[in-house]
């Protein structure tokens, strides 16, 4: 009897400790979405539940207008408005998406053939690609951009697809490495004594064993591009080109600072990966298991 | 091998050839206005070794790599341990707390200004309130309070990290090992302390050496929150060579400062593979 008050209050403690890591860890997260729904006159005083309620500030940002103090102040915002938002979104979409294809495809192939076929020098390609990813951007960035301006492509969007690449690729080719390590060998072989070519067995065979690694993969390269500032910043420059990390830093210029407009852009921009998220959690595991995740 | 070809182009031309050139920059000065490289030898490193704001930049980088690490893995560490407790509804509280970790940095240094606005911010509010402060706390502007905020975000961030690795450590872990401790009568300090850590030192390592390598890389994490400021009181390596290249328009300046760093990730990675390979022997 006494036993079991006892691990009543220990299971009590564990749910009080549990809340309070919790509350704090996404309390920022909380604040964000809290203060994007206050209507601007209340912001700047603090209310954990807000009394009045507002979609303006995420309509601005949807509806492509543009608001910023105009009404208020006659204040005439230079550089950046809320009005590019949408096309910053869609420059961020489209970017990652092809960055992630592109960098998962060639690094399944590259990995496949690294784990099953030998050469000599091997091993050390997954090697050098975890070297590949320890070493900081700001080293490559502004020799890459020194390509690109040579390539012809400075401040437009393929740049930053090569760009993010460059980040992506050493570390997708690292986890597709440990994925396609684990998938037997033997399966394959049946595969190619039965007649089929080399790219058939990749095709039908190891892709979709590989799957879950695949989809982790993609993930973790989709959020890496999503994630990036540095190279952005420094490839790309027409303001409607910008993809969101570096469009959004630009709501910091002129006078007055919408924080409302702000953290509505706070949330959007962290929406699609959260819902990302959801939907593989289960295969995130897989990568995470394999111990390779960019940070 | 003909499904290597598009790998080995690609990384040839976009990570190979850029880092290469990277180190071949740090002998060049180029104009800013110019397209010509000028050979000028190891004077891009005299510069930046003269150069006393370098030397603050490599004080602050370590301050803050090491304050970092240490914090997440401790705090990593318990918050593991509190996740690994089997009571209903915990996968809710794992999935919750993974959050900060996928949030973009731009966002993290949105709502960090937010938050820690000296007026108007709801951590100075919070302070005040609970008669911690009596006056503003000038979070960003103030040095030491700009570093310690700074510090912050990137524990807030990078937490979870060490959570992930470390629970799916304890996990693997068998129950009969702490069971067997519990028959012989060891406390739940003790049982800590002999049978699981033990168990998380091989994870640990490594997950302190990705941190600290990860940590003294980042850019974004200062840059965003601070720009370095103020002044240059949150400078680190990444942030001088940022601002050598895009404000001094000094490239030769910026490389060498990054051929610095690299030394440094290059020991951290060598002591990496040396860990994993006494592992696999």
């Amino acid at each position: 009897m006494r036993g079991r008050t006892r691990s009543g209050l220990r299971v009590w403690l564990i749910y009080l400790a549990l809340s309070v890591v919790t509350a704090v860890m996404c309390f920022p997260l909380f604040w964000a979405a809290v203060t994007s729904v206050r209507p601007n006159e209340e912001i700047l005083r603090v209310q954990l539940i807000p009394h009045r309620v507002t979609g303006a500030h995420y309509a601005a940002l949807l509806g492509g207008r543009r608001m910023y103090f105009e009404a208020a102040t006659g204040y005439q915002p230079s550089t950046a408005p809320s009005q590019h938002f949408l096309a910053w979104f869609a420059n961020s979409v489209v970017v990652c998406a092809t960055t992630t294809v592109l960098s998962v495809g060639v690094s399944a192939l590259g990995a496949y053939s690294l784990t099953r076929l030998r050469f000599a020098g091997q091993a050390v390609v997954p090697y050098l690609s975890l070297l590949g990813y320890m070493v900081p951007s700001i080293i490559y960035v502004f020799p890459l951009f020194l390509l690109i301006v040579e390539l012809g492509l400075a401040d437009r969007l393929p740049s930053l697809v090569l760009g993010y690449i460059s980040i992506t690729l050493p570390f997708s080719m690292w986890l597709m490495c440990a994925f396609l390590k684990s998938i037997p060998v033997e399966v394959e072989e049946a595969g190619l004594i039965d007649g089929a070519s080399r790219f058939q067995v990749f095709r039908l065979i190891v892709l979709p064993l590989a799957l879950p690694g695949i989809i982790a993969t993609s993930v973790f390269s989709f959020i890496v591009a999503w994630n990036d500032y540095l190279i952005a910043r420094i490839f790309m420059n027409s303001i409607a080109q910008l993809p969101l990390t570096v469009g959004v830093m630009h709501f910091f210029e002129g006078v007055h600072v919408d924080w409302g407009l702000m953290m509505a852009a706070a949330v959007l921009m962290t929406l699609p990966l959260a819902v990302l998220f959801m939907f593989v959690q289960r295969h995130l595991v897989v990568g995470f298991g394999a111990g390779a995740v960019k940070g | 091998m003909a499904f290597l070809i598009p790998f080995a182009i690609v990384s040839c031309a976009f990570v190979i050839y850029p880092a290469v050139e990277a180190v071949r920059l740090t002998f060049y000065t180029k104009l800013p206005f110019g397209s010509t490289l000028t050979f000028v030898g190891l004077d891009n490193f005299r510069d930046v070794f003269a150069d006393p704001v370098f030397w603050a930049a490599v004080r602050q980088t370590v301050l803050w790599t090491l304050a970092s690490t240490a914090l997440q893995t401790v705090l990593g560490l318990a918050i593991a341990l509190l996740l690994h407790q089997r009571v209903r509804g915990i996968n809710i509280f794992r999935g919750l707390l993974l959050f900060p970790y996928l949030v973009p940095t731009v966002v993290a240094a949105l709502v960090w200004r937010w938050m820690f606005n000296p007026e108007f911010g709801v951590v100075n509010a919070g302070l005040r309130w609970s008669g911690l402060v009596d006056g503003d706390i000038y979070w960003l502007s103030e040095p030491r309070w700009a570093m310690a905020s700074t510090i912050l975000l990137n524990v807030w961030k990078y937490t979870p990290f060490v959570v992930i690795c470390v629970l799916a450590r304890l996990q693997s872990i068998p129950v009969e090992l702490e069971e067997a401790a519990q028959v012989d009568g060891a406390d739940v300090w003790r049982r800590f302390v002999h049978v699981t850590l033990p168990q998380l030192r091989a994870v640990l390592t490594v997950v302190v050496v990705f941190r600290t390598i990860w940590t003294f890389n980042k850019f974004e994490e200062i840059y965003l929150l601070t720009r370095g400021g103020p002044g240059t009181s949150t400078f680190n390596l990444a942030v001088y060579a940022f601002e050598q290249a895009t404000a001094n328009l000094r490239l030769g300046a910026a490389a060498a400062a990054g051929v610095v760093m690299l030394v440094f990730v290059f020991a951290g990675s060598a002591f990496y593979l040396r860990l994993v390979r006494q592992e696999e022997r």
